[in-house]
This record gives C-alpha cells, sequence and structure tokens, in this order.
C-alpha cells in the first residue's frame, strides 16, 4: 500500500516533470513545425500539429531573401571579435588585480564593477555620437569596440588567476620567464576551464545581440543575422509566418546545438555570474 | 559575484620577496600598464559616454545637426517630468520591471526548491527550462508574436480547446504590458532557477542534518535556513533582474512597438524613439540620464547589501 | 610559447584585416569626401562614381526595386548604383537621420511625402531645382504637392498611391451586393452590414477592416471636407465636425461588429488586415494601391478596387515616398544620384513599376501611353488610384507633422479601443499637438 503510493506520487512528478519541461521547450518545436507548413496552413484555425507536407522550400525562401550568408559571416566575425578583443584585455588586467599589489587597484576594480552593472543600452546615444566622430558608424568595429572591454570577464578570470598556487609562479620566475610569459604561459593555460566558459558567455550574448547592430549598422555588408531576420517581412498578403520561423531556425538552431553539446558548460557560465 | 567582492583582494596571495628583488622602474609601472587597455576601453565606451549623455542632455540638439547645439538648462528634464506620455513610460517600465521580477524571480524559487534533485529526468528538464535564456530575443519576440496571435495563434487555440473564451494578448492596452511580461518571465525563469538551484547546493549539509535532529517541519526548515541561506542570492537576482527589466527594447521594438496607445512603451524604446525617430535629442539624453540614475541607484545599493553581508531573516 | 604568441598575433592581424575590410569598402561608397574631390579631377577612364540608395519596401516590391537598380547599372557604366533595404519607412527614416549625423547617408534615399518637410527643414535634403529645371514638367502635378518645402523643390515623385478600397468581389456577389462596392459612407456601413456573418456571438467573417491609421484617417477628413491642419499650418484642426466624422464612422461599425480594427501597431495592423482579406476574413480593406499586384496575386478570388468611399465628397490624400537627394553628399555623387533618380522616375521604368506593383505612374507621358491604356483594359484596378487623384489632396508636411501623425494616431486608438470618447481624443490630440506645431 505504501510502497504503491510511492510510485504513483513518483509517475505524478514524472509527469509534472515533463510538463514543466513542454512550457519551455514546445514553442521551439511549435517554431519548427510552422517553418515547414504552407502559408494556407499556417493561416488555419484551429492549426494542425504537423505540416500536410513539409516544406523545405520555406528555408530557400528565407535564405534567398537577403544575403544570409554575408549576416551569418558577420554575425561569427562580430562575435569572435569581440571575444579575442576581450581576451586580450581581460588578461592582463585580470592579472594585474589578482597578482599586483598596486595604489589605487581598488579604485580602478571598482570602475570595473560599476561598467559589469551598467547595461550600454542605457548610454548608446553618446557612443553612437562618440562612434560616427570616428568615423566608425556602419563598420563592423562599431559592433565590437564598445564591448571590447568586459568586466565580466574580468572578474572571472582574476577569480582564476587567485587560484594558481604561488609555487607554480615562484618556479616559472626563477626560470627567469617574464611576466608578460608566466601571464599568457602558466596562468592563461590554467585557467582553461574560465576560458571556455567565458568564451561561450560571450559568444552566445553577441550572437544574439540585435539591439547594437540595429542602431550601428545601415548596409547588408555589415548587418547581422538578428537584423537579417528582422527584414523578413513580406509585405504580400500578411506575415509570412512560415518563413520568417524558417528565418529564426537560422538564428537558434547553431545556439540549442552547442546548448546541447556543452549543457554543463553553458549554464555554469551563465550561472557564474552569481556567484 | 558577491564573493568576489566580498572575498575581497587583500588575502591575493602576494609575493612580496620577488617584488622586492625585482623592484625596477617596470615592475612598478607593470600594474598600469597591464590594466591600461581594458580601462582605455572602458573610458572610451563607457565612462566618457556617461559624462558626455549628462552634457547632452542639457541641450537641445538633434541627430541632424549636431552642430548646432542649444542651451537650454534643465528644460530637457522639466519637459519630461510634465510630459503625460512619459509619466505613462515610467509607470510601463515600473510595473513592468516589478512583475516580472515578482513572477520571475518566485516562479523560479519554487521551480528551484523542486528541481534540486540529482535525478537524469531532472537534469534533463533543468536544462530544457534554462533553454530560453540562451535564445537571441529576436526569436523569442517573433516566436511569441506568433504564438500570441490573436486570431491564429497557437495560444488562442490552445484557450478554445479548453472551452475558454481567445484572449485580446497583444491587442489590447489591458493586455499587452502583462503579455510582454509572460514573454520577459518565460526567458528568464530557467537563468533563475539554475542560479537558484546553485544557490541552495552551496548550503552547508550539517545545518539541514541539525534541522532535522531538532524535528524541524519542513516549512521551518526553509524558513529558518533556506531562506535566509540563501539571501544573497536572492538579492543578486533582485538587482540584475530589475536592471534588465529596465532596459526592455527587443520585445517592444518587435512585438508592440509601444502600443497599443503608449501602453507597452518602456524607457529605453522611448529613448530610442526620441532620439532616433522624432529628432529629441535633448528629450532622449534626459531620459538616458533619468534612466541611468535609476539604474545607478539599483547598483549603489546592490553594492552597499553585498559590503553588508546581512542575511535577512 | 613563441609559437602560441604567433599564432594570436596572426588571427588579431587576420580579423583586423576582416574588419577594416569591411569597413574601408564601406567608406569608398559611404560618400567620402576625398574619394569625391579625387573623382572630380580625375580623367573619363575614372573608376565609376559609386552611390548609395536607400529603400523602404519588402517583399516583391523590394525585389522589383533591386532589378530596375540592375538594369541602371547595367545600362549606365559610369555609376554603380548600390542598393540597400532599410526596413518600413518608419526604419527608413531613423536610419536616414542617424546616418547623416555619421555622416555615411546615402546619396539618394526614399522619403515618405509626409516626413519630406522634416527633412528639408532640417536642411538634410539637396535642393534639386538646378537638377530639375527641364524634367519638372513631365511629372503629374498631383503628385508634386509634396515635393515642395518653401518655395524650393526637394523631391521627386516614386513609388506613389493613395488609398483605395479593397472588394473581395465573390463575397459581395455571394451576397447580392453591387460588386463594384460602396460609393458613400452609408453604403460601406450597409455592405459591412451585409457582408458580415457571426455564428453563436463569434463573428467568422467581418464586412470591413481598417488599420487605425493616420493616412486611411486623413481620407476620410477630406471626404468630410475638412483638414488635418489649420491652413497656416501651426493649428491642428481635427477637434471639428470632420474630424469627428471619420472617428464616429469608425467606432460605431466597430461597437457593432461589423468592422474589425486590425491588432498590432503600425504597419503590423496593416499586414493582419491585407492577411484577413486574403484569408476572406473580412470582405473589404482600405489599403495603399501599391499593394494591387500583390493582393490579387494572394488572393484566390475577385478582387476588386474602388474609390475610397464620400461622406460630403471624395477625397484622399496621396501618399507613398518620393526620392530625394542627400544635401551632404559630394558633388560628383549628387550628379550621379540625379541621373538615377531621372532614370528611375522616368516614363519607361515608371511603366513598368506601376504595372508590376500598383502604384501610380508618376509622369504625364507615362499616364497617357498606349502601353498603360492597353494595361489598364485588362486590368482596371490598376486605374482606379490615378482617376481618384482628381479628388487627392497632398499630406500636411509641416516638418512636426512626422511626430505629430503619430499623436493623432495614438489618440484614435484610444477612443477606438473605448478608452476615451471621440472628443476627448480628438481634444487630447489638438493640446498635444499644438505644442509641437507652433
Amino acid at each position: 500500500m505504501h510502497q504503491s503510493t510511492r510510485v504513483a506520487a513518483r509517475w505524478i512528478e514524472a509527469v509534472l516533470l515533463v510538463a514543466v519541461a513542454l512550457v519551455f521547450v514546445f514553442p521551439f518545436l511549435w517554431m519548427f513545425l510552422t517553418a515547414f507548413k504552407t502559408m494556407p496552413e499556417v493561416y488555419q484555425f484551429p492549426p494542425t500539429w504537423l505540416p500536410e507536407t513539409w516544406q523545405f522550400a520555406n528555408f530557400e525562401t528565407a535564405w534567398s531573401s537577403g544575403p544570409f550568408l554575408r549576416y551569418v559571416i558577420n554575425s561569427v566575425l562580430v562575435a569572435i571579435g569581440v571575444l579575442i578583443i576581450q581576451l586580450l584585455t581581460a588578461v592582463p588586467a585580470a592579472y594585474a588585480f589578482a597578482r599586483y599589489r598596486f595604489r589605487g587597484r581598488n579604485f580602478l576594480f571598482g570602475l570595473a564593477l560599476i561598467a559589469l552593472m551598467i547595461p550600454p543600452q542605457v548610454i548608446f546615444l553618446p557612443i553612437y555620437v562618440e562612434l560616427s566622430h570616428m568615423g566608425l558608424i556602419n563598420t563592423l568595429w562599431s559592433l565590437v569596440l564598445p564591448y571590447g572591454a568586459s568586466a565580466f570577464g574580468i572578474f572571472l578570470l582574476r577569480q582564476a588567476f587567485m587560484q594558481v598556487p604561488d609555487e607554480v609562479i615562484e618556479a616559472a620566475r626563477l626560470d627567469s620567464a617574464s611576466e608578460w610569459k608566466i601571464m599568457w604561459r602558466v596562468m592563461v593555460p590554467m585557467a582553461k576551464p574560465v576560458l571556455v566558459t567565458f568564451g561561450l558567455f560571450s559568444f552566445i550574448y553577441h550572437w544574439n545581440d540585435y539591439f547594437w547592430p540595429l542602431i550601428m549598422t545601415n548596409s547588408d555588408e555589415v548587418r547581422t543575422l538578428p537584423v537579417g531576420i528582422t527584414m523578413l517581412k513580406a509585405a504580400e498578403g500578411g506575415k509570412q509566418w512560415n518563413v520568417i520561423m524558417a528565418g529564426n531556425m537560422m538564428l537558434v538552431l547553431p545556439i540549442l546545438a552547442i546548448f546541447f553539446f556543452a549543457q554543463r558548460h553553458i549554464m555554469k557560465a551563465f550561472v557564474y555570474q552569481s556567484k | 559575484m558577491q564573493k568576489a567582492v566580498v572575498a575581497n583582494s587583500a588575502n591575493a596571495p602576494l609575493l612580496q620577496q620577488e617584488v622586492a628583488v625585482k623592484a625596477g622602474r617596470l615592475t612598478k609601472v607593470r600594474p598600469y600598464l597591464y590594466v591600461l587597455p581594458a580601462l582605455l576601453f572602458f573610458s572610451a565606451f563607457f565612462f566618457i559616454p556617461i559624462l558626455y549623455i549628462i552634457y547632452l542632455s542639457v541641450f537641445d540638439w538633434s541627430l541632424l545637426n549636431l552642430e548646432e547645439m542649444e542651451w537650454v538648462g534643465w528644460q530637457n528634464y522639466a519637459d519630461l517630468l510634465s510630459d503625460a506620455d512619459f509619466h505613462q513610460v515610467l509607470l510601463n517600465t515600473m510595473l513592468f520591471t516589478v512583475a516580472t521580477v515578482v513572477l520571475g524571480i518566485g516562479l523560479s524559487f519554487l521551480l528551484a526548491l523542486w528541481l534540486n534533485q540529482k535525478r537524469k529526468l531532472v537534469a534533463v528538464v533543468q536544462a530544457s527550462v534554462f533553454s530560453p535564456h540562451i535564445i537571441s530575443l529576436v526569436s523569442v519576440s517573433m516566436l511569441w508574436m506568433w504564438l500570441m496571435d490573436p486570431q491564429y495563434g497557437l495560444l488562442n487555440a490552445l484557450l478554445e480547446f479548453i472551452g475558454l473564451p481567445a484572449y485580446t494578448w497583444l491587442a489590447d492596452t489591458k493586455s499587452a504590458l502583462l503579455s510582454l511580461v509572460l514573454v520577459s518571465v518565460w526567458k528568464v525563469v530557467g537563468y533563475n532557477t539554475i542560479v537558484f538551484i546553485a544557490g541552495l547546493q552551496s548550503i552547508p549539509k550539517d545545518l539541514y542534518e541539525a534541522a532535522a535532529l531538532d524535528r524541524s517541519t519542513r516549512w521551518q526548515t526553509l524558513r529558518r535556513i533556506t531562506i535566509p541561506m540563501l539571501s544573497p542570492t536572492l538579492f543578486f537576482l533582485l538587482i540584475t533582474n530589475t536592471i534588465s527589466s529596465f532596459q526592455v527594447f527587443d520585445t517592444i521594438s518587435i512585438m508592440t512597438q509601444g502600443g497599443p496607445v503608449n501602453s507597452t512603451n518602456m524607457l529605453v524604446y522611448y529613448i530610442y524613439e526620441q532620439g532616433m525617430d522624432y529628432y529629441n535629442g535633448g528629450l532622449a539624453s534626459a531620459a538616458s540620464v533619468i534612466l541611468l540614475g535609476l539604474v545607478g541607484l539599483l547598483t549603489v545599493f546592490h553594492f552597499w547589501t553585498m559590503r553588508k553581508r546581512v542575511h535577512y531573516r | 610559447m613563441k609559437k602560441w604568441n604567433m599564432s594570436a598575433l596572426a588571427c588579431v592581424v587576420g580579423l583586423t584585416a576582416l574588419l577594416t575590410g569591411c569597413g574601408s569598402d564601406k567608406a569608398a561608397t559611404g560618400g567620402n569626401a576625398a574619394a569625391g574631390s579625387g573623382q572630380q579631377s580625375g580623367t573619363e577612364q575614372a573608376q565609376p562614381v559609386q552611390i548609395d540608395f536607400w529603400y523602404a519596401l519588402g517583399g516583391k516590391n523590394g525585389e522589383l526595386i533591386e532589378s530596375m537598380v540592375k538594369e541602371f547599372n547595367d545600362t549606365h557604366k559610369d555609376i554603380v548604383v548600390k542598393p540597400a533595404y532599410q526596413g518600413d519607412y518608419y526604419q527608413n527614416h531613423a536610419k536616414v537621420l542617424a546616418a547623416i549625423s555619421a555622416g555615411n547617408q546615402p546619396d539618394v534615399t526614399m522619403v515618405e511625402v509626409g516626413s519630406i518637410g522634416a527633412f528639408a527643414e532640417a536642411k538634410a535634403l539637396e535642393d534639386l531645382q538646378p537638377y530639375a529645371a527641364d524634367t519638372i514638367d513631365r511629372y503629374i502635378p498631383g503628385l508634386l504637392g509634396n515635393s515642395y518645402w518653401k518655395d524650393k523643390l526637394y523631391a521627386i515623385p516614386f513609388n506613389r498611391s493613395t488609398p483605395l478600397l479593397y472588394l473581395n468581389r465573390d463575397m459581395l456577389k455571394a451576397a447580392g451586393l453591387d460588386p463594384n462596392g460602396p460609393k458613400s459612407w452609408e453604403e460601406l456601413h450597409e455592405y459591412a452590414q451585409k457582408l458580415t456573418k457571426s455564428e453563436g456571438g463569434k463573428t467568422s467573417v467581418y464586412g470591413f477592416s481598417t488599420p487605425i491609421d493616420i493616412w486611411f484617417y486623413e481620407a476620410l477628413v477630406i471626404e468630410s471636407g475638412g483638414s488635418i491642419l489649420s491652413e497656416d499650418g501651426k493649428q491642428l484642426a481635427i477637434n471639428s465636425e470632420a474630424g469627428k466624422a471619420p472617428l464616429e464612422f469608425w467606432t460605431n461599425m466597430i461597437k457593432e461588429g461589423v468592422m474589425k480594427a486590425p491588432p498590432g501597431e503600425k504597419y503590423n495592423a496593416w499586414d493582419v488586415a491585407k492577411q484577413d482579406f486574403v484569408n476572406q476574413k473580412v470582405g473589404m480593406i482600405f489599403t495603399s494601391t501599391g499593394d494591387l499586384k500583390g493582393l490579387s496575386e494572394s488572393a484566390k478570388f475577385d478582387v476588386g478596387a474602388a474609390f475610397m468611399p464620400a461622406n460630403k465628397e471624395y477625397g484622399a490624400p496621396t501618399g507613398g515616398a518620393n526620392l530625394v537627394i542627400l544635401a551632404k553628399s559630394p558633388d560628383a555623387e549628387k550628379k550621379a544620384a540625379w541621373e538615377f533618380v531621372k532614370w528611375m522616375t522616368d516614363t519607361p521604368q515608371s511603366i513598368k513599376w506601376s504595372t508590376q506593383t500598383g502604384y501610380m505612374p508618376v509622369t504625364k507621358e507615362a499616364v497617357e501611353s498606349e502601353e498603360m491604356k492597353k494595361y489598364y483594359e485588362t486590368a482596371p484596378n490598376f486605374e482606379v488610384a490615378v482617376k481618384q487623384l482628381e479628388y487627392a489632396k497632398a499630406r500636411p508636411m509641416v516638418p512636426a507633422y512626422k511626430e505629430v501623425q503619430e499623436i493623432i494616431m495614438t489618440e484614435l486608438q484610444r477612443a477606438v479601443l473605448n478608452q476615451a470618447t471621440a472628443d476627448e481624443a480628438l481634444q487630447n490630440a489638438v493640446d498635444k499637438s499644438n505644442k509641437l506645431l507652433k
């Protein structure tokens, strides 16, 4: 009796768990299903679950309605460019904060803290004016440079560097390695898990970003994928949800694929901020 | 981040002798040199823009004629604060933020208590709940706009299926803001949940063992141990969720464009509209400064509470 | 370790090259002053002048623009036009504005006719009088109303439209109504009642639908014998009989359940109206003549187009966009830009554009051409807008109107959504707008 209620409770919990998961996953499934339907089927009510015939043509329509290859390349260039510059600025700064004592250290560290909290959306106007004075509007630089220093990256790396045992560095110094070498050759490899974590976080954030490229770009040569996809709105006879959803799959699938393989890392990357 | 700050840098292992041995000029400037690149970026794209926006907010200007800025003092602020539309924008931002934060944190707290288990199925559910968080808001917005389509959308089909009347979603002033809240909560709940679970797992087990010995009820354990021990996490989420709610833009821009009748117009979108659509650079800057002030206040509050490291009871 | 550093360096250098590659490419096309002056001193073998052209039409209409630009480039070896789609009119305007301040504005762009005044007043546009002295007469005078600002010519008509009443003729016939559609507001109301189908309190088909858009409101105000602005353009004149009539007309039909106000802001509402029409969920809608081709092709029924029904009189605002040249462009680009504008709006192109979209031809020659006349015989819907032009007026174009029209639209929506009475909403609009119009 007792045993059987426990089993029942376990089953009920399992069903509820699946229900919760569906609330978050099913919308993506709906995106997927819509992307394969025909226009008349999309505008059918109540809707059909599975497409009557699977329309791969929607992907073709979406892909050919703009220079999507260019958008993808730009998105990748920006996300990777940001990451490289962030690492080049964050590694030395984190090393200094973690390993040196110098006048004004806490003050400078505090400045970085503030930068962590205030989102760039709040100050896009002056940055726009500034970048336009530099003649950088509508270049990929305008998407990369404002994110060149990552306070979050500095934090993560500083923590990782602080955990490296002193002996390791002492040994390196006795080998008369230069500080620069120690930083890149000894410290960075030891912080590898953190680097992966930060890399995933940064890449996903910039791959997904819409606001910044919307403001800063005005030609296809430098547009990124999220902006390109919002241009999919077709004029004739209402919104082509099937094509729009097909376009969005291009934006969503790579991230879901990465997530599938690096779930633990990614969840750690995003949650790290809270620690 | 609390721990990083709290742990503070005082105990960072320093190699005093080594420093002394190599005490040359380079050693003295080296830390500054290392910090410099990051600092330059922060200055150029963070500190200078902050000062610049404050400066811009006391002029009447537009992107069309930056050369002809006209000093107007506090006029932009006075205009904003006396404008009924701006009041509505502030109110919308507040309502949206409070609703998103309360729902987002409340739901995820419950989920975290439930999902804090080491089972395969639960791990999958955790990942599922988390997945919206890493998806672009562009896709999330378009997807939900489609789901919420009043005529052909899946949500109304489901409502109809279970015998409820169709809902207006984004089409009505009464429901549009709530619909945006729903989307934001859906997107953030997974993140909050995982953060809470991490917090739960860092609570020392012996506290619970002691509670069990005391024959505490589940509710007592929750109230006396779990919630106080989670308070830093809770605070972190409160602040970050609030700040990110303040800057909502993508969903508005794609789903509602501030409508119907300004019922979903919020600060960042308002700034965008004034600055980019209506040529009112001055008003846009003043609104930015106000937003900056709000975020700044929260940040200061955040640091202050972290410094005190209070466990709220 | 050296190796690691080297590869990192290579990576950075490579990236830099890629990023600047795109950047400098843009600089060359974005109206770089140095490049411009170099061109002037150059000889005939100089490189072709590159100009940027921004447009704001998606879908098939956008594809047609791209193909016309390609044709221009193929036939003009000394000029290369680079077209770029910037989203709808709102987005395009915002982009142009921002780009002017950044100095990478296009050389030619479409500007919605109601915003020409705002752009001209801000000195963003090139005065076209010196260029157009001998070509201006070719355009239909009724379409030049939004081309001048303070007696200077700033814009050339391109994709020009008027609003029309679109009809699902099959549906009208089935209901025993005249397939040519209603001629007056009363008839429109009556038709809407007869076309509406509801069962058990649920409406499956609405007789009529229109986005609560400023453009249609302007039409209905004109039809009621009024105008949006006072004569001097310094006051909003809609808190009047003529301003109230349209709003009451709409709200009455909505309350009665025979008209649907499509949800969504700005062009989202248009999308819904068109999608409802194509899916036969509504029998009649207001939309632009520029949708004729697209809607006729998407719809599986007989699509009809008719004059906007009359209240006191027929009437409609003209609409669509004009082509403008930006004042900040270097001289060489301006000259090339003018060649492009002239070509795009010339008779052969105008005929092609009109017959493949539904927008009106912009030259007198085009309207009178045999080709057009023959086309009108087979597709009479396409002539409706041209005929309606007789009753059409230019849109208001004082600089503040760009913002004022948003205010009016918000207040109209407020009334339609039952949050304010017509009087309150209109008074609100007047109070807010008059501050801006001063």
